[in-house]
């Protein structure tokens, strides 16, 4: 009987060994799901025929009123510059090719604003941007509680976004 | 399976001897570098968006940007964390050389140590290299552009200027002393293409290296370390480096039972991981800054 019961109650700890085990593992992260389908075969964050980042800088705008535009990442179908004033970081505008996250644009279905004649958006607390041509996102985040939305629509205004539109 | 980026970003430590090592050299840039860890916690703080939707989307984003290999980010993260790696083998076997340079019967690991200061010079120079190469990964600049690169220096800050502060302190000014610019410039001068290539760290690297042959990539460390010492020399100046300065201030974090510089480099170099840390908290920070742009 002894050794009997042993082997139940072997039996019963190692069940309950793997159940505390396996509830001690930690819930899937939140971005499983994307670490999944971008891992995937043939999976990729931007495609081919999306244009260089290269040939979005000349649409920034220039600095001025005291403002200095730092470029800082030129990737494929994305290009990123910052605009520092008296050393400190303000905001970060960019261009993007929505080829690359077709997604982006299901945001402006909603626009009902416009800057420089292109539908605009406000996205999140810090984030105003515009699509020019169905296809570029042209963004301004604030990085700075002084940089306004206002300000923001001030930046977008002095993008090249009519030249932009003739890129594709 | 290598990790994730989210895995990468959250598993960094919030206090170990890197931690304290980074700490220790506030007081050189003073509130420059928070350790920011956690990939919510990161995209929080970058991005300054608290909506869970909109944390979301930036994190899957910047998921999937860190996934597609063409985007060089897995390349650069690859070389922040193996240049950690081989500076270990530098520094045991640097230490090895100093034993035997005290220990006459231990005389035969001479012959096969490098000397440590050619070591620790080595150390610095690929560190130095591969932080050019990261950059460009990273930014998008075409990988052999040194130049894009030293004008970025001056932008550097946050964890990515303290990873500088960092090589100038804990690779160049304590285990070389004040000259240690001089040092590594002489090293790299009297270092042929063989050299290199018999180099088992470089060998590691290598294939990441601009240059096209052993004695291309020769030139190209050659060159990086050549416009970067006016950079380093200015800030050991402005900043009023010395070593003793810097060890006073490691002591107040870490407690060395040898007050000899080079061995407190050598352990120094075997048990922090500095480069892979700040180098995961750059690239999650420049991730998650092109994530929020896209979406």
């Amino acid at each position: 009987m002894n050794l009997r019961f042993r082997k139940v109650l072997l039996a019963c700890l190692l069940a309950v060994m793997l159940l505390v085990s396996s509830c001690a593992q930690q819930p899937p992260s939140r971005y499983e799901q994307a670490q999944q389908e971008s891992t995937s075969k043939g999976a990729s964050a931007v495609v081919r025929e999306s244009e260089s980042g290269g040939s979005f800088n000349k649409f920034f705008p220039t600095a001025t009123d005291g403002y200095e535009r730092v470029y800082t990442q030129e990737k494929k179908g994305f290009a990123e510059a910052k605009l520092k004033k008296d050393g400190k970081e303000m905001a970060m505008l960019s261009i993007s090719d929505t080829l690359n996250n077709p997604s982006a644009n299901s945001k402006f279905e909603q626009s009902n604003q416009k800057i420089g004649g292109y539908p605009a958006v406000n996205q999140g607390s810090t984030g105003t941007a515009v699509l020019v041509a169905d296809r570029f996102q042209v963004k301004v985040l604030s990085r700075d509680p002084s940089f306004t939305e206002g300000d923001r629509q001030l930046w977008l205004e002095k993008f090249d976004l009519n030249g932009l539109s003739r890129l594709q | 399976m290598s990790k994730t980026i989210y895995e990468l970003v959250d598993d960094l430590p919030t206090d170990n001897v890197t931690v304290k090592v980074l700490k220790s050299l506030d007081f050189v840039v003073p509130g420059e570098w928070q350790n920011l860890v956690g990939f919510d916690n990161t995209i929080r703080t970058v991005t300054g968006e608290t909506d869970e939707e909109m944390i979301q989307q930036i994190g899957d984003r910047a998921v999937w940007l860190y996934n597609d290999k063409s985007q060089g980010y897995q390349r650069a993260m690859w070389l922040y964390q193996t240049v950690d790696r081989f500076d270990s083998a530098l520094a045991a076997a640097a230490l090895a050389n100093k034993v035997s340079n005290k220990i006459p019967l231990m005389g035969f690991i001479n012959r096969i140590t490098p000397n440590a200061n050619k070591a620790q010079s080595l150390d610095l120079a690929f560190k130095l290299v591969v932080e050019v190469v990261a950059f460009c990964q990273i930014n998008g600049i075409p990988g052999d552009s040194i130049g894009d690169f030293v004008a970025s220096l001056a932008e550097y800050s946050g964890e990515s200027l303290m990873r500088m502060v960092a090589l100038v302190c804990i690779d160049g000014l304590l285990p070389l002393g004040p000259d240690f610019i001089l040092n590594v410039q002489s090293v790299l001068d009297n270092l042929s293409p063989k050299e290199l290539t018999d180099n088992s760290a470089f060998n590691q690297i290598s294939n990441m290296i601009p240059g096209g042959s052993p004695s291309g990539q020769l030139d190209f460390i050659g060159n990086s370390f050549d416009s970067v010492k006016g950079w380093m020399s200015g800030f050991v100046t402005d900043h009023n480096l010395t070593p003793e300065k810097i060890f006073d201030s490691l002591q107040n974090f870490v407690e060395f039972s040898n007050d000899k510089l080079d061995y407190v480099a050598a352990f120094l170099d075997m048990t922090t991981n500095y480069y892979e840390h700040t180098g995961t908290q750059t690239l999650a920070r420049r991730l998650i800054e092109r994530a929020i742009a896209e979406i």
